[in-house]
């Protein structure tokens, strides 16, 4: 069974802490016993084998415990939180034809119901197939309509076989999330503890590290950034924390350096990972490096028209509502434009982000980071608008710390870019906004 | 909004926009300088920059104006010939935005 290596190591573990949830620690010892109580209750309960299952939660023990049961039960199992909207909900379990739901409430009380219908799906049918369970993530790009990335759980879990480090780790990124689900097999398959922060503020999840003793932070570049401007890291003891684990966008340069100054005894690791090949082991150039080495068993990368390409043994099997990305010869077009020396890599943006200005090409990360450099900056998001002189122009909007007039502001901005930037990186239109520019999952938004 | 608003409205667009342009590209504030084509001294990114910088001006002063867009574009003479065919194209647009 795929779950058999994970559940014999959940034993050795014994009383060790596996998850930390609502302030209370929950053992390996339980989780496991936990897991053993689904499987009977999922069988009883007449879930065929091989069903698509969503399984509606937050990280939360019970969550955790279900997950790997339904793994074990041979389902098809489709992770959603219970922060999206019922129309969402309703959207996702018709693309996943799921045939059962679970809920899981705020008491961590789990309730089992069949939703009727059946999966007929080709990718549904070669799990069938192989016998292997599923999982189902559904990619919510900050842009355009949400995939279904359908995976051969089985294969996904063998990335987790070889045991690491045991960290105390906090889990910040969703249940629902290929980095979500990376940090909880990642921490329980190497008998590390997985601590639920539910505030998910920074000063929730300092808190949350000082109180619980964490060791490991992965997270977003955004989140780190947020952090900084709240000020918070002087409120909290983070005298436990050895890593920050970031992905998922690019590091602006301004922020790690401020970091580093900040947390001198952390080491910064620079994860990546995408929802259709699972996360990839790297090793950042030097902790103050934006270079880094991607792969590790499984996988290999190389460049096409400077655009990044993996091949990876446990990418995904297709999308359910979209056409494949992988090429002919099975190499997945991640549409990361990178810039390579030698063995490293460094990640510019995405390709879809990029700004044409007259033929020119801009990425925003570029421009954001020396946007953000300038005094009484909070954050600042580059994109492109169309402009029919020049086809696009770059465009900023920023954040401001303290109230400052627009034109002035707009006029200081463009001469601090026109400094230090190439001409047509500068800023053609500049908006001073009071709104946030993330998401709520702490990415950055990049939309005019 | 009168002409000679609108004329000092352009020139603080050039006020802002100056400073970042190579000092031989720079424009002077005065109704004949020449804006884009043959022999002015702003390239496309400069002219794109000063109409922007125009266009929020316009904003700030409750008027909503697209002036860089097709119809611009498609003119039989182009409004960013000159300081002045610029202001003269503004004020049709205001003009017709009242009327409509």
């Amino acid at each position: 069974m795929p779950i058999d290596f994970l559940l014999e190591r959940f034993a050795a573990c014994g009383d060790a802490d596996a998850i930390v949830w609502n302030d209370r620690a929950y053992s390996y010892r339980w989780l496991l016993n936990r897991i053993r109580h689904w499987r009977h209750h999922i069988a009883e309960t007449g879930v065929p084998e091989h069903a698509n299952v969503a399984l509606v939660a937050d990280f939360s023990p019970n969550a955790a415990a279900l997950l790997l049961a339904l793994a074990g039960h041979g389902c098809v199992v489709l992770p959603m939180t219970p922060a999206i909207s019922e129309s969402k909900q309703e959207e996702y379990l018709a693309l996943g034809e799921c045939t059962w739901r679970v809920r899981i409430g705020a008491d961590d009380e789990a309730g089992l119901e069949a939703l009727g219908g059946e999966s007929r799906h080709e990718l549904f049918g070669m799990l069938k197939a192989s016998g292997h369970p599923g999982l189902v993530l559904f990619s919510s790009g900050s842009t355009g309509k949400s995939k279904g990335v359908v995976h051969d759980f089985e294969q996904l879990l063998e990335n987790y076989r070889k045991p690491r480090a045991a960290l105390r780790t906090i889990a910040f990124l969703l249940f629902d999330h290929i980095g979500g689900i990376n940090t909880m097999l990642h921490t329980l398959a190497s008998g590390g503890c997985l601590i639920v922060a539910d505030d998910r503020s920074p000063d929730g999840v300092l808190d949350a590290i000082a109180r619980h003793r964490a060791e490991l932070l992965p997270t977003s570049p955004t989140f780190l950034n947020l952090v900084l401007l709240s000020d918070a890291i002087r409120r909290h003891d983070l005298s436990s924390l050895k890593v920050i684990a970031y992905a998922t966008e690019p590091m602006p340069e301004t922020t790690l350096a401020r970091l580093r100054e900040l947390l001198p005894g952390v080491r910064f690791h620079q994860n990546y990972g995408l929802s259709e090949v699972g996360i990839l082991r790297s090793k950042s150039e030097s902790s103050d490096s934006l270079w880094v080495q991607v792969g590790g068993e499984g996988y290999e990368t190389r460049v096409v028209d400077g655009v990044l390409q993996i091949k990876a043994q446990s990418a995904m099997l297709g999308y359910l509502n979209a056409p494949s990305p992988f090429t002919e010869d099975g190499w997945f077009v991640t549409g990361d434009v990178v810039e390579r020396k030698g063995d490293y890599f460094r990640f510019l943006g995405r390709q879809s982000e990029l700004i044409n200005v007259g033929g020119e090409k801009v990425y925003p990360a570029e421009v954001e980071n020396v946007v953000r450099t300038l005094e009484n900056v909070a954050e600042a998001v580059v994109y492109g608008e169309k402009n029919p002189i020049l086809g696009n122009i770059v465009c900023a909007r920023v954040t401001l710390v303290e109230p400052e007039d627009r034109a002035a502001f707009t006029a200081r901005l463009k001469q601090h870019c026109a400094a230090v930037l190439k001409r047509h990186q500068v800023p053609v239109k500049v908006e001073i906004t009071a709104g946030p520019q993330h998401t709520d999952r702490f990415k950055k938004v990049r939309i005019p | 909004m009168d002409r000679s608003a609108i004329l000092n409205l352009i020139y603080a667009a050039i006020d802002e926009v100056n400073p970042t342009l190579p000092p031989d590209r720079r424009i002077d504030k005065s109704p004949e300088t020449q804006l884009f084509g043959r022999g002015s001294r702003l390239d496309s990114l400069g002219l794109v920059n000063l109409v922007v910088a125009t266009e929020a001006r316009l904003a700030e002063s409750g008027l909503a104006v697209a002036l860089a867009d097709e119809r611009a574009m498609s003119q039989k003479q182009s409004p960013f010939r000159t300081v002045e065919t610029l202001c003269d194209y503004i004020a049709l647009t205001l003009q017709e935005g009242e009327l409509g």
